[in-house]
């Protein structure tokens, strides 16, 4: 097919006060992300416009807005150069602050209830020897790097629409602690996963692992608890 | 506009900021006494703003046994040029492995390890041993995600999306709390506080091509200059070599990490010439942050740059498999703006990075104000005249851990005072001036304003006259600063917001320009080509700036206290 490129591009943004504009023509560049389009909007059209964003380069997680439906962190989502209409929506399950900015409390709420910070082995007085290839490592290390900004659990069928879950995010961390051989509390936290809020009430639909910005795989983690609530552990 | 009512909130220690320095120092301050009530401020979301975050490197350390502090001290001081204050920079490195353990014990970090299962450290540009601790290319995710997660132990007060406005005293000037803007709602508190511990960060952001994240707009080292304490070393602004530049987007200025040149890459100007033969012919690319910055930045400067405005980074010749394992993080930025790491030449430019200067502070983070805490890149002195790779997030750390402790000290000593409310609405008047404006300037012109002639005449290389002309842009902008208009409401206005950084800024950006005048010789980061050498004769002197009653600012210089290390011979 072949690329068409566009001088403009039709952004339509979804406004928290009625009456507010809610579609620009935006002049393109090249490159271009869905946060240059937010910026452009505010620096020369609409100063009222309301977004978040921190460090522009996919480290923290706070930019996080739904880019035609889908949850992606809009300083790594290109507007690519065939685009001509972009539709931006604030994260779906979570209470609008304004605009596109959303309050993160519910999802930090669950986040706590897994008890999300290492309780640590008695004599754990320096840093672990843990060798690199080690199951527990092959075990943790793809599911760390989460940067917490919850496109999996706008993406969640179940978490967004303000069902009593612990959801993907917070059920990722706590598998990570589960398997962590630091940690003292993995009793507590199976426990807490294996609760009727926890990881039964998944039901597969697999859409956080498909949008998480850093190739995690919640989904992945949800089943491995299954399995390890009924056998202890890993 | 009338100043709405305000809650008055009381608390022992406020802590502005919540990136390294700033949760770190609640972790030690609580550890300390569990029975305070802590108090942390942050401009954006808690955890995931600023600079700590987006550490790809790492953080040294001396944990080998072969290695020791006194080495990663003499590093330390050979990079920054011998201007460091001897004290910070000695505590930084005996600190440092304390600290490691700490992140990994308490915090549960886990940082990458040898095959032997101990903690491995690499190599990093400047140093003389392979001391850098790290996990992967995202570091600052992994210690600011764990320190993020022992808040929800600990518990303080968290006041996120929350400004911090000024400084505010009692009426016989003694420190009694801050004036906080709550950025959601628009109301305004006083956070009345026993101890306040600063570390929002630097203001690199300053500058046209820079690598920081937003929140980073020196809103405390601006408080503490409106305050009256005195400031050092600010003319001395780290240039990273390879910031990536994409054109308008925002990506421009991101950091193309250091490790590509360790590994190989080389630098080419836009005739293909590897220029760095005629900078530095014995390390060639892997010279030190300053030396490449100003090689890049003179090669574009005299027309052999790239169309872009920029020098060339290719590691394309150790082919693409090796170069998208070793640096999948970095391929996928170029990717981003439809460039290839892996395949060919990326355009870079040096990037505005990390300022140097800041508050003086002694080793405890103590400032000359009692109760007042400055902690992290807020702070100046550690670093000198150039920061090595790997010791930003080490600094920031050590130091906010020995913030906490301090606080947790002084917390028991320390009565709250009364608020001198005169001072307080001034604070709150100038803060909400912009949005009772029908006319004015934009915040975002300003901004922009002021990032072209930091870049032009502040930037990798200076001169007299044009450091000259810019102390007066920066005097109108200053003037127009005072007319910014926004149009409301309160709750929920980030160009509103954008007026408040820019006045902070504004206020940082003459501290940087009036103490690079004063410097007349060329140190580390800091390069005069009116007074191209360095001169330790006369110049072995830190540059203190800061307000008089008048709010005129002064400057002034100090000798280098040498009583760790006398002046080695000059590399």
């Amino acid at each position: 097919m072949a690329e068409v490129e566009q001088a403009t591009v039709s952004v339509r943004v979804a406004r928290s006060d009625a009456g507010a504009e809610t579609t620009f023509e935006v002049e393109r560049f090249e490159p271009m992300t869905v946060l240059d389009l937010l910026l452009a909007i505010q620096r020369e059209q609409d100063l009222s416009i309301a977004f978040r964003f921190s460090c522009r380069v996919g480290m923290c997680g706070t930019c996080t807005v739904r880019v035609d439906g889908r949850a992606a962190l809009a300083c790594t989502t290109p507007v690519e150069r065939d685009v001509r209409d972009v539709q931006l929506e604030p994260m779906a399950g979570l209470p609008v602050v304004r605009d596109l900015i959303v309050d993160m409390a519910p999802f930090w709420d669950e986040w706590a209830r897994v008890t999300p910070y290492l309780v640590p082995r008695a004599g754990l007085d320096e840093p672990a020897v843990i060798e690199p290839d080690s199951e527990e490592r092959r075990r943790i290390d793809p599911s760390l790097d989460c940067i917490t900004c919850g496109a999996c659990y706008s993406s969640c069928g179940v978490s967004a629409s303000g069902r009593d879950f612990l959801g993907p995010a917070a059920l990722t961390r706590a598998m990570v602690l589960v398997a962590d051989s630091r940690d003292a509390a993995r009793d507590e936290r199976l426990r807490a996963v294996g609760q009727s809020d926890g990881v039964d009430r998944c039901r597969y639909i697999y859409g956080c692992s498909a949008v998480c910005p850093k190739g995690l795989d919640p989904a992945g983690a949800i089943r491995a608890l299954r399995r390890w609530r009924l056998g202890g552990g890993p | 506009m009338a100043m709405a009512a305000f809650e008055t909130i009381d608390t022992d220690v406020a802590v502005i900021g919540s990136g390294g320095a700033g949760l770190m120092c609640v972790l030690h301050a609580a550890a300390a006494d569990p029975s305070l009530d802590i108090t942390v401020v942050s401009k954006g979301a808690v955890g995931r703003s600023g600079c700590t975050r987006m550490v790809q490197g790492g953080f040294n350390a001396a944990l080998d046994p072969d290695d020791s502090p006194e080495l990663h001290f003499d590093d330390t001081l050979k990079g920054g040029a011998y201007l460091n204050d001897q004290e910070l920079a000695w505590t930084l490195v005996c600190d440092a492995p304390k600290v490691i353990s700490e992140l990994e014990t308490v915090a549960g970090c886990f940082f990458d390890r040898r095959p032997d299962g101990r903690i491995f450290q690499k190599p990093f540009a400047g140093q003389s041993f392979d001391r850098t601790v790290h996990r992967g290319d995202l570091t600052g995710i992994e210690i600011m995600g764990r320190l993020r997660d022992q808040m929800f132990r600990l518990g303080p007060r968290e006041l996120e999306d929350a400004r911090a406005l000024d400084l505010i005293l009692d009426s016989s000037g003694e420190l009694a709390g801050v004036s906080v803007l709550d950025v959601r709602t628009g109301a305004v508190a006083l956070l009345r506080a026993r101890v306040v511990v600063l570390a929002t960060g630097g203001a690199a952001t300053m500058y046209r091509i820079a690598a920081p994240a937003r929140e980073k707009t020196g809103d405390g080292v601006a408080m503490c200059m409106r305050a009256g304490l005195e400031l050092r070393d600010m003319e001395m602004l780290q240039f990273h070599p390879t910031g990536l530049l994409a054109g308008e987007s925002r990506l421009t200025g991101a950091v193309l990490e250091e490790g590509l040149r360790g590994a190989g890459a080389y630098l080419r100007n836009a005739e293909g010439e590897r220029y760095m033969e005629r900078y530095d012919p014995e390390r060639m690319e892997r010279s030190t942050r300053d030396v490449v910055s100003r090689a890049g930045y003179l090669e574009i400067m005299e027309g052999r740059g790239t169309p872009e405005g920029g020098v060339l980074i290719d590691i394309s010749h150790l082919g693409i498999e090796e170069v998208e394992r070793r640096f999948p993080g970095m391929v996928q930025r170029t990717r981003q703006i439809g460039a290839d790491l892996a395949r060919g030449p990326v355009p870079v430019s040096p990037t505005a990075h990390f300022h140097m200067g800041g508050a003086i502070i002694d080793r405890d983070c103590q400032t000359s104000i009692a109760g007042l805490l400055v902690a992290g890149e807020d702070a100046g002195g550690t670093h000198g005249a150039n920061r090595l790779g790997g010791n930003g997030v080490a600094e920031s750390t050590v130091f906010g851990a020995r913030a906490g402790d301090r606080a947790a000290v002084i917390a028991r000593e320390r009565d709250l005072r009364e608020p001198d409310h005169g001072q307080l609405g001034r604070s709150v008047e100038r803060a909400f001036a912009p949005l009772g404006r029908d006319s004015g300037a934009s915040p975002f012109e300003l901004t922009r304003a002021l990032k072209e002639v930091m870049w032009d005449s502040c930037g990798v290389v200076r001169d007299g006259e044009r450091l000259r002309a810019a102390a007066e842009t920066i005097d109108d902008l200053a003037e127009r600063v005072r007319t910014v208009a926004v149009p409301g409401p309160a709750e929920v206005n980030y160009a509103w917001q954008e007026a408040l950084d820019v006045r902070n800024q504004l206020d940082v950006a003459r501290a940087v320009v009036v103490s690079a005048l004063s410097r007349e010789e060329s140190r580390g980061a800091h390069h005069r080509s009116d007074f191209p050498e360095r001169d330790d004769e006369r110049w072995l002197r830190y540059v203190v700036v800061g307000l008089d009653s008048d709010g005129e600012l002064q400057s002034s210089s100090r000798p280098v206290a040498l009583e760790r290390r006398r002046l080695a011979s000059k590399a």
